[in-house]
């Protein structure tokens, strides 16, 4: 009996010591990465950012073989949390989301603890137009009707809009159409803005055409941007001329090496490839991207160049 | 809707809504992990289990997280949620006087029959009520702000001008970080981490929780725990009782807490605070009030829980989460291609109708484990001071910084928590400073808002017309007026009976 218990611990204690064996064998054979990997939320828990995080967390723990711990880091606009991720270790352990041209336009002309163009970029992977939205019970039926408005009292209609990079945004396509409106910034987010919209206390609304296609039952799109139109939009006009595009990405800090980097790229877009991902991207109404890191460094820096004047 | 109900009772659903409860007991308790934390956690395991059941769970958490809050508030002071301010103002005085139990038990059946009010308004009255919800643009949350604002009247101890004062501190604190409009840099001092603004749980613990371990470290030598605590038969039966003495009050308190949490962006701490302060107003004795009056507590937890299930009609009607745990359920339906809005009411009305029963589920869910768990938690006072001190610290620096994972929140808790600790000397009542902070952030933004607008057309238009802005207006003018009568009021009482000063003056509660 004695004998017995002694031979099965003395089994168990080698199984174990086994398993220990290959598990760091393993890790030797790949070194990174071998623990969890932070993925930083700069914006609220429940906003685009979010839904991107979570889509991506079960690919890449596939992929990678490690947790991605998913921390919020909220506030201005996610400069907090971009900075945060500006001062971590560039070991490849910390990553973030990222929104462009919302980085960059969170750092335009104001010294806010990070350029935009020295993170090391991952990839994008999910893209929506510009929409320029009205309530459905808007006496502006179409963009013509919003325009001749617009132009027979200049200043009188109001356009909201979320922060700084919503004003940019549509300044840009009040310049094409010729029109002088009231902007009125929302903070907080596009959850902020779709009642001011909804209960007709502005006159139309810009954000992204995935909002549009979300909130369909309720708001009616006029025009959206870009040189196509919509599949989720049918029968909206798109303004060629106008570029406002939000993309989501994935971004390292300053100086990550390119080697781990590279490493992540390909679990980003083996979890973006999935169909289970694609389909949710779709019914959201965004399209999704696939990119090389340095197609993702090029992407950034047209949007500085863009938005530098 | 009968459909969502039979759903809504299947015994897998209710094993995972009695989950969502207990992790809610856990996340409302612990100040600094708020609801939305816990349901944002809380998503990912969702996912393995059909729809319902997910939201079962979530609702469960959110439900029960907003009785939870307050424990703490009860037992050492620290609300565990902003939605627990106003419970604390009654709560730890009851707790003082050794009627932990008590306050407990009522806050948890409070919260049930607030659960149900609002859950009943999800069912049965989502769409007439959008309808209202839907009249409040920037200019009427700029009025119901400043109504709020009104409650420092309520709160303010023996001067109302310390209290003014400290609602000014409270809204000036509020106002650090990125400016809302023009998005300029107020009160950072070069520090990044102000850049996004000061952290409201986080400054809420600093004003409560550590002037409290500051007092119970001074008070050492004299006191070995907070209170007495003697375990009574029939507790639970008496306090609800009493509870339901006051019909009235229910139901004010239930409708004040419904129609506030569907207000996009208002939400259960305001919810609390307006239905304390009606509570209040409308009460004939007001005597009671801050030194441990029952109404005190159930007015805020009726309230803060029926704006709970009341904060989820806009997202299943329009689309747009009422609340941060709203906004974060929101997130979990569409991570399954889910669309909220008025499009899932049409494809998934079962699910939005079990959804809502859930709701309503977890307020009973929640009394019963709330309850049970009474007498347990009741007895956290008895712990020796010199043990509770350093525990309630060390659970006040984890939730500041658990709340954004920054440590410069924790900075901030300290500072403001030293500050509040040496002004209470003065005179000046927390409530106010809270009150400030809570509300700077929905008075602000929605009076830039409104100005743009304004900028439009004209500043009459946008702020004094309209049915609902002249009835906010009313309301404030009203509520200021019966500050400034009771005042006046019992300074002439005091007069003339000089001897009786003692009863008249709302004294601080920790005195």
């Amino acid at each position: 009996m004695k004998k017995a218990s002694y031979l099965l611990r003395a089994g168990i204690l080698s199984a174990v010591a086994g398993a220990f064996l290959t598990v760091t064998a393993s890790v030797a054979v790949a070194d990174y990465p071998e623990k969890p990997i932070t993925f930083i939320v700069p914006y609220s828990p429940g906003g685009g950012s979010d839904q991107q995080a979570r889509r991506l967390q079960p690919g890449l723990e596939k992929e990678l073989g490690v947790t991605i711990r998913i921390v919020y880091k909220t506030g201005g606009g996610g400069a907090v949390g971009f900075n945060e991720l500006a001062r971590s270790e560039p070991d490849g352990y910390s990553i973030s989301n990222v929104v462009v041209p919302n980085i960059v336009i969170s750092a335009k002309g104001k010294d806010v603890g990070y350029k935009p163009g020295d993170f090391s970029y991952i990839g994008m992977t999910a893209r929506a137009v510009g929409a320029l939205m009205v309530p459905k019970n808007s006496p502006y039926k179409t963009l013509d009707q919003f325009v001749a408005a617009a132009k027979a009292n200049p200043g009188k209609l109001t356009v909201a809009g979320v922060g700084n990079t919503g004003e940019a945004n549509f300044a840009e396509l009040a310049k094409i159409l010729g029109i002088e409106t009231t902007y009125v910034p929302v903070s907080g987010g596009v959850g902020k803005m779709m009642p001011m919209l909804q209960g007709n206390h502005v006159d139309a609304g810009m954000t992204s055409s995935s909002h549009a296609v979300r909130h369909r039952a309720t708001v009616d799109t006029l025009v959206i941007a870009g040189p196509g139109s919509s599949a989720a939009l049918p029968g909206v006009p798109n303004e060629p001329n106008w570029t406002y595009i939000t993309t989501w990405g994935v971004m390292a800090p300053p100086g990550t090496p390119a080697d781990k980097v590279a490493i992540l790229n390909n679990a980003l877009n083996k979890a973006t490839a999935d169909p289970k991902v694609k389909e949710m991207v779709e019914k959201n109404g965004l399209q999704q991207m696939r990119q090389t890191p340095a197609e993702a460094k090029a992407y950034v820096e047209a949007s500085i160049k863009k938005f530098s004047n | 809707m009968f459909e969502g109900l039979m759903q809504a009772l299947t015994p897998s659903y209710m094993f995972w809504l009695t989950i969502g409860v207990l992790i809610g007991m856990l996340v409302g308790t612990l100040p600094g992990l708020t609801a939305t934390m816990g349901t944002a956690l809380l998503v990912p395991f969702t996912f393995n289990l059909p729809a319902g059941a997910g939201l079962a769970m979530l609702g469960g958490l959110y439900v029960c997280a907003m009785f939870s809050d307050a424990i703490p508030a009860v037992l050492v002071n620290t609300p565990g949620t902003p939605a627990a301010m106003a419970t604390a103002f009654d709560g730890h005085p009851m707790c003082l006087q050794g009627r932990a139990h008590e306050a407990i038990v009522a806050s948890c059946f409070a919260s049930a029959i607030g659960a149900l009010f609002g859950a009943g308004c999800y069912l049965l009255l989502a769409w007439p009520m959008i309808e209202v919800a839907l009249k409040f643009g920037p200019p009427e949350f700029f009025w119901l702000g400043v109504f709020a604002l009104t409650i420092v009247g309520s709160l303010a101890g023996d001067s109302i001008l310390k209290g003014l004062a400290g609602g000014g501190i409270g809204l000036l604190i509020s106002s650090v970080g990125i400016s809302h409009g023009n998005e300029i840099a107020r009160y950072t001092f070069g520090v990044p981490e102000l850049r996004g603004g000061v952290s409201l749980v986080a400054g809420l613990i600093g004003i409560f929780a550590v002037p409290q371990v500051l007092s119970m470290v001074a008070q050492l030598r004299k006191k070995d725990s907070i209170a007495d605590y003697h375990p009574k038969r029939g507790e639970t039966l008496k306090t609800i009782l009493k509870v339901l003495a006051h019909p009235f009050h229910i139901v004010r308190s239930a409708v004040i807490g419904s129609f506030i949490g569907i207000l996009p962006g208002a939400g259960s701490p305001i919810a609390a605070l307006v239905s304390y302060n009606e509570a209040v107003r409308w009460s004939k004795d007001k005597s009671g009030f801050g030194k441990g009056d029952l109404r005190g507590v159930t007015a805020s937890e009726i309230a803060n829980n029926a704006a709970a299930p009341a904060a989820i009609i806009p997202l299943v009607t329009l689309g747009v989460p009422g609340s941060s745990p709203a906004a974060v359920i929101a997130g979990a339906l569409m991570l399954r291609g889910l669309n909220p809005g008025p499009e899932l009411f049409q494809s998934d009305g079962t699910l939005v109708y079990s959804f809502g029963w859930s709701l309503m589920l977890a307020g009973f869910v929640t009394f019963i484990l709330g309850s049970l768990f009474a007498p347990y938690l009741a007895r956290i006072i008895r712990i020796p001071l010199r043990l509770l001190a350093p525990l309630i610290m060390l659970l006040a620096v984890i939730g500041a910084y658990a709340i954004r994972n920054n440590i410069f929140d924790v900075y901030f808790m300290f500072g403001l928590g030293v500050f509040v600790f040496l002004v209470k000397g003065l005179g000046f009542h927390p409530g106010p400073i809270g009150l400030g902070l809570i509300l700077g952030p929905i008075i602000e933004p929605s009076l830039v808002q409104a100005m743009y607008i304004a900028g439009a057309t004209s500043i009459g238009n946008v702020f004094f017309s309209g049915t609902v802005n002249i009835i906010l207006i009313a309301l404030s003018v009203l509520s200021i007026a019966f500050v400034v009568w009771t005042r006046s009021v019992d300074m002439m009482k005091d007069r003339a009976a000089p001897k009786e000063k003692d009863r008249s003056v709302n004294g601080d509660e920790d005195k």
